[in-house]
């Protein structure tokens, strides 16, 4: 997956953001204040940067114009409108306003590297492999039919692998906000889902939260 | 219409009213003046006529030659009908001799003025050689009429020139004189425009240039206000953007923490640090919300003030902060006299513990910390580190703090001397700072009771 560098002054976020992205697979570089962002920049190669804007030493703002080609997400708490605009004029991909939940760290996370960068864009883990690109799942080299909601399920999983989506959660990613089923459509494809690639042993029903896919 | 167009209009109005009314009487003065010299001159004229008529018939009858007075008269008409005079010589009524081309009547011994073929004529009659005859005398006076009307021709060419003169100088001048109101409305419109830093030129002493000034000191005030409130509502931002941070950064992580926790398949090892992170941080929270809530209960009621002694108070101090000081390697000492103040104790301690707490953190290991009080004024004294006059300038704002990432890795919430300086505020106290980049920090707190 995806390099990442976490500017935050901020010990504990610069770590809970470290410790959710590694969750889903990113590698995660940390620098804790403004200065070191800069050598950092100028050695390494990331994927993304992680910025907050009020930090000792460089200013969020004035690093974002250090970084040409590579794409940054603000992580701030100025949430007024104006900040936001600034933030975005100022050449950042995304903007999160603190505080913020790990599934929609994760997503935009997820949004952006999939916008900029050119991965390929499939998932492997045991003998399955999923194609994110042609919505076609392989078990042992065969392509195992799945029924659309089911890949979605799929999907939806896998992009939070290692952490636990409600029943309630699923139902509005994979089917929509509209939906009025209830939650035992979640159940009845989680099911299906396992019996289909065998995935009694990564696909985990969590207590009294809802599933997660353990890789 | 602008002001100097209405002044010049009427100016000029006026003066053109003057102007022509004083040359018209004067005019007609002249003329009149001129009439009356004639008149006599008429009077005088054939009064000497009349009297030499009377002479040479006389010499004629005396010298017996049987002479018609109207042959005389025929003679005497034809001498003076080139100097303009006409004569009518009548005898009970009836003419006897006329050069006049037409007749005319006329009462004695009064001077009438008369047309006859568009020519005037100054009219007058008397009685002649006692009253045998009557002699009537006309005097051709055109020379009044023309002299009245090439003076008139002459005035007001004057009048003319002279007003042409006055309404092109009147314009300039009037044109200049209003340049500083023109001046001063285009400085009003750039203010309406926003434009504060405008300023109107002083010249001179005229009650322009008095306005101009007052408008520019009230510009200096207005100036002055805005840019007060400016800075006040960035400090109210900043207050906010302050606020904001240091309540979401706390809370983000406890959310966080806790959702990796319920979401998460975690290993033992970060299970402990997210539940560590959630307990450091609700302290966080708690100490910031507790802060918040003491300075608005200090600002919302009165203190309640007993004596209190001051040396127990800085003892006190030193007694609390003391293990924290030697795990920094400073030493706290103190020196007091034994002043008594009025104040609340447990605040006065606070306000002294979080002074010292402050000067501790300045310091470097081996620094030296000095507590005094002489004469009802409490010093707090460090060689730590110090602060530029910038950082001096901010440090009572809430929020803010020095070195950031350092206070917050110890635990601050950058709010301590706002908290003290309420303290003090509540006391009737006055606080000082004085401080020189790296040499150190000396605060002194003077209590007036």
């Amino acid at each position: 997956m995806a390099k990442i560098l976490i500017v935050e002054d901020e010990k504990s976020i610069n770590n809970l953001i470290k410790l959710n992205l590694e969750l889903v697979g990113h590698t995660c570089l940390q620098a804790f204040d403004g200065n070191t962002a800069q050598e950092i920049f100028k050695n390494g190669k990331f994927d993304l940067v992680i910025l907050d804007v009020m930090l000792p030493g460089v200013s969020g703002f004035d690093l974002i114009t250090d970084l040409k080609d590579i794409p940054a997400i603000f992580v701030t708490a100025k949430g007024g409108l104006e900040d936001r605009l600034r933030g975005l004029r100022a050449g950042a991909d995304d903007y999160i306003v603190k505080p913020f939940e790990i599934l929609e760290l994760v997503a935009r996370v997820d949004a952006v590297i999939r916008r900029t960068k050119a991965v390929s864009n499939s998932f492997e883990f045991d003998d399955i492999r999923v194609d994110f690109d042609c919505k076609r799942v392989y078990k042992g080299g065969e392509e195992v039919l799945l029924k659309p909601k089911e890949y979605d399920l799929l999907e939806a999983l896998i992009r939070n692998r290692n952490l636990a989506l409600t029943r309630e959660k699923l139902l509005n990613i994979v089917w929509d906000f509209a939906y009025e089923g209830d939650s035992r459509t979640v159940d009845v494809h989680i099911q299906k889902l396992r019996k289909k690639l065998s995935l009694e042993d990564r696909l985990k029903t969590v207590y009294k939260t809802g599933y997660r896919l353990e890789v | 219409m602008r002001f100097w167009q209405k002044t010049y209009i009427f100016t000029l109005i006026l003066f053109l009213v003057c102007l022509n009314c004083g040359i018209m009487s004067l005019a007609v003065y002249t003329y009149r003046q001129n009439v009356e010299a004639t008149e006599a001159t008429v009077t005088a004229e054939q009064y000497y006529i009349a009297r030499s008529f009377e002479r040479d018939y006389i010499d004629l009858t005396n010298s017996g030659g049987n002479t018609s007075p109207t042959l005389l008269m025929q003679s005497y008409g034809s001498h003076y009908k080139d100097k303009g005079i006409f004569f009518a010589f009548e005898k009970d009524g009836k003419t006897l001799y006329s050069n006049f081309t037409q007749s005319c009547s006329v009462n004695d011994n009064t001077l009438v003025h008369k047309k006859l073929d568009g020519k005037r004529y100054v009219f007058i009659s008397s009685g002649l050689c006692d009253g045998e005859y009557r002699f009537v005398f006309a005097k051709n006076v055109e020379r009044l009429d023309e002299e009245f009307y090439s003076l008139m021709l002459v005035y007001s060419l004057t009048a003319l020139a002279v007003s042409a003169f006055l309404a092109v100088c009147l314009f300039f001048i009037l044109k200049r004189l209003s340049v500083p109101l023109d001046k001063l409305r285009d400085a009003t419109r750039r203010i309406e425009g926003g434009d504060f830093s405008v300023t109107v030129e002083e010249k001179g002493k005229d009650e322009f240039s008095l306005l101009a000034k007052s408008f520019n000191s009230m510009l200096h005030k207005i100036n002055e206000q805005v840019t007060a409130l400016e800075t006040d509502s960035e400090k109210k931002q900043m207050l906010v953007d302050n606020m904001a941070h240091e309540l979401r950064t706390p809370l983000t992580s406890i959310q966080g923490y806790a959702e990796y926790l319920e979401k998460a398949a975690v290993t033992e090892e970060n299970r402990i640090l997210a539940a560590k992170y959630i307990i450091s941080e609700s302290a966080r929270l708690k100490k910031i919300s507790d802060i918040l809530l003491d300075t608005a209960y200090i600002r919302g009621n009165t203190v309640e003030t007993s004596p209190v002694c001051v040396s127990a108070l800085l003892n006190d101090t030193v007694e609390r902060l003391n293990t924290k000081a030697q795990k920094c390697g400073v030493t706290l000492l103190t020196a007091s006299d034994d002043s008594v103040v009025d104040g609340d104790a447990t605040l006065l301690s606070m306000l002294f513990c979080n002074l010292t707490d402050n000067a501790i953190k300045a310091c470097r290991d081996g620094g030296i910390v000095e507590l005094c009080c002489t004469d009802k004024t409490v010093t707090v004294k460090d060689n730590g580190k110090g602060m530029t006059p910038e950082q001096l300038s901010h440090i009572t704002e809430p929020f803010y703090r020095t070195d950031r990432s350092r206070s917050r890795a110890e635990g601050g919430a950058g709010l301590g001397l706002a908290l003290c300086k309420q303290i003090v505020a509540s006391h009737n106290a006055f606080i000082s700072f004085e401080s020189r980049f790296g040499e150190g920090t000396e605060i002194t707190v003077s209590f007036t009771s």
